[in-house]
């Protein structure tokens, strides 16, 4: 099942490369809701038992993989029923098969057990997206591609570091060569090993992985490329790059995060990932002050909510992961959201210019009620979910003696919480321009944003059945 | 053995500080090449010497890689654009002094890791030199003033790098060191391509040009 799920969107990408037309849509949906399919039966299977295993082991769905993947797997599906209302800026050929391997290469990212084919498959990610970050093929978004490929190329060959360092604390306690090199890097077996590794390795290895890992995560200091790349990519690419992209680089953190400190204590890493989170949050409450275009806004936010994420890891303890992974899910849904919106406000006024959108809510009904319902939900207003983890994350903040620091996240938030309100306000009200009209496709095409929003609420509100026992679940696969 | 590989990774060190001081970018482009095959060769040493035939097939592709294909696309992007000093007006000695301050660096971050008692990795005592060498690399990298600066100082680090795994471990699992064969490859191919479209655009591969977008 989950080399299934992981062929489907490989095997699109094949065979879209080929495609155009019709058949090319068809294709990409078909694509699409297989993948979606799939990945929700590998997740709700792993959510409820015992991990699955696959390939001997190098594919292993955990509690917290199916997470991850229920997460990539609904917010791709978003992105691609938007997709092909972009597709004519630049080739389709170019535009689905680059889709759907990126949306592979995610999907691997999060259910191998080899930090090695991890690392492989992060790297994937960003070689899959650099022409659909330049696919309309303008100064800007060449630009935004070349400093994207860089930084995010310096970004993993420092991860790549960590993870060689790793290995090293790993050869160094054999006092020896592993003979049995392929498992060496299992996941699994470091977890087992990681009492007997030696601290001082795992902790500088740690400092590697979490800049190299947390540029593709967003993080600031590391997150120079991120506005420019989010704000210049087609909206399904921006939906899905700050969606889940930046998810799984946090992901692939949190996956060394129990290694590094069963053999040097929790105090470490949660420093670490606290100032980290401070230092995200306050670079982008700054920024939200003073945005210009509303793009770069919400790529902004992105750096926010990774920080809110990162700072609910360092807290710790089951209800601070607990809180930081349904804050990856409601983040993921709402600023998917808000970016296809985005790209259809953009489309109707021909600007991504704040000061060039007004009025929305009287020129564009439909997708201005969406965007200020979204934004509210992004904001952390109840009843949506984004309220809830935040809860959570603090809770665990004040719970687990980080009284200040909680405090201090909690003054970002408000300050980033008035940027954002003072931007909407400027863009929902006012005379609209002459020259907007709403997208094509009526009520049909804005169904599985309605859906995303009623999932928001669904978390936000009253948890299925199920749900609590899965969100605790995969907290616990790495923080026991 | 430890004397082979110490000496080959100073030697690859040296050359990449003869990389910082060379002003002309063909030059650097050469001292590139001549690093790369100097760690081919410590992958051969460490090959033989600690009985891991696979680390031939590594320095093999290395080589290929490296030597052979990166260099000719390089040549590609830096066709037509002119070729100017790497940092016009500015002198080299600052650079290499950087540089050098960099070495004590790798030394100090380094060495507390280096100091175990690793009986099964002798090559351990130079892995400050190969960090060395990365940081460099990125300084090289962060320092460049155009797209064929940058992208060479990339490589270098990712040099480093290579030179780190190979002397901390002998060598990562196969599909991770045949994954990132993989990547450096298409990284370098998909930079050409936004390469020359940068160049058809502005005339120049200066990154001073690219600021359409700020804040």
């Amino acid at each position: 099942m989950i080399a299934l799920l992981l062929a489907l969107p490989l095997a699109g990408a094949v065979l879209l490369a080929r495609a155009s037309g019709r058949l090319a849509v068809g294709g990409h949906a078909l694509t699409a809701v297989a993948t979606l399919a799939v990945g929700l039966v590998v997740a709700a299977g792993a959510v409820r038992g015992a991990p699955a295993v696959a390939l001997d082991g190098v594919l292993r769905v955990d509690a917290l993989s199916g997470w991850m993947i229920a997460i990539i797997v609904a917010v791709a599906a978003l992105a691609a029923a938007e997709a092909p209302r972009y597709v004519h800026a630049g080739s389709p050929r170019v535009f689905y098969p680059l889709f759907h391997l990126m949306v592979f290469t995610m999907l691997l990212a999060v259910s191998t057990d080899d930090v090695g084919v991890m690392w492989v498959a992060v790297e994937g990610t960003t070689l899959a997206s650099v022409f659909l970050v330049n696919f309309e093929r303008t100064r800007a978004s060449l630009e935004a591609a070349y400093k994207y490929l860089l930084i995010c190329s310096v970004g993993i060959a420092i991860a790549f570091l960590g993870t060689v360092l790793v290995y090293y604390a790993e050869v160094v306690r054999q006092q020896g060569l592993v003979d049995h090199a392929p498992h060496a890097l299992r996941w699994t077996a470091l977890l087992s090993l990681a009492p007997a590794l030696s601290p001082r390795v795992l902790e500088l290895a740690f400092v590697f992985l979490v800049v190299g890992y947390g540029t593709k995560a967003g993080l600031a200091p590391m997150h120079t490329w991120l506005p420019d790349a989010h704000s210049e990519a087609p909206a399904p690419v921006s939906a899905l790059m700050s969606g889940v992209l930046l998810s799984v680089g946090v992901y692939a953190v949190l996956r060394f995060k129990p290694i590094v400190d069963a053999a040097a204590g929790p105090g470490f890493t949660r420093r670490i990932l606290m100032a980290l989170g401070l230092l995200s949050l306050a670079v982008a409450a700054a920024f939200l002050w003073r945005p210009g275009n509303y793009k770069r806004m919400l790529a902004y936010s992105s750096v926010e909510h990774i920080g809110i994420v990162c700072l609910g890891l360092g807290f710790g303890g089951p209800l601070g992961v607990a809180g930081a992974l349904l804050h990856v899910a409601n983040h993921g849904l709402a600023k998917a959201v808000l970016f296809l919106l985005a790209g259809r406000i953009r489309a109707a006024y021909g600007t991504v210019d704040l000061a060039g959108v007004r009025g929305l809510l009287g020129a564009l009904p439909f997708t201005g009620r969406g965007f200020l319902i979204t934004l509210l939900a992004l904001m952390g207003l109840p009843p949506f979910g984004l309220f809830t983890s935040e809860v959570m994350i603090f809770g665990a903040g004040f719970r687990e003696g980080h009284p200040w620091v909680a405090a201090a996240g909690l003054a970002l938030l408000v300050v980033a919480f008035g940027g954002l309100l003072r931007a909407a306000h400027d863009m929902l009200y006012g005379v609209p321009p002459a020259i907007t009209r709403e997208a094509p496709g009526g009520w049909p095409a804005a169904l599985p944003m309605a859906l995303a929003l009623v999932l928001l609420v669904l978390t936000g509100l009253a948890w299925p059945p199920g749900f609590a026992g899965a969100l605790e679940l995969a907290a616990r696969v790495v923080a026991p | 053995m430890t004397t082979a590989s110490n000496l080959l990774a100073f030697v690859a060190l040296v050359v990449t500080l003869l990389l910082v001081w060379r002003q002309s970018w063909r030059g650097r482009a050469r001292l590139f090449v001549v690093q790369s095959v100097v760690l081919a060769a410590l992958a051969v040493v460490i090959g033989v010497l600690a009985h891991r035939p696979a680390l031939l097939v590594v320095a093999a592709v290395f080589l290929f890689v490296k030597t052979w294909v990166i260099p000719r696309v390089l040549r590609r992007m830096a066709e037509g654009a002119p070729l100017r000093p790497v940092a016009p007006g500015r002198s080299a000695g600052i650079s290499v002094l950087v540089a050098g301050a960099l070495v004590v660096v790798a030394y100090v971050i380094m060495l507390p890791v280096t100091d175990l008692t690793a009986a099964g990795v002798a090559t351990r005592r130079a892995i400050p030199l190969a960090f060395a060498m990365a940081l460099i690399g990125l300084f090289v990298c962060v320092t460049g003033r155009d797209a064929l600066g940058q992208i060479t100082g990339f490589l270098v680090f990712e040099n480093g790098i290579f030179a780190l795994a190979l002397l901390a471990t002998y060598g990562l699992p196969g599909i991770v060191e045949a994954g990132a064969f993989l990547e450096v490859l298409v990284l370098v191919l998909l930079m050409e391509g936004v390469v020359v479209q940068i160049r058809r655009e502005h005339d120049s591969l200066d990154v001073d040009r690219l600021r359409e977008l700020r804040g």
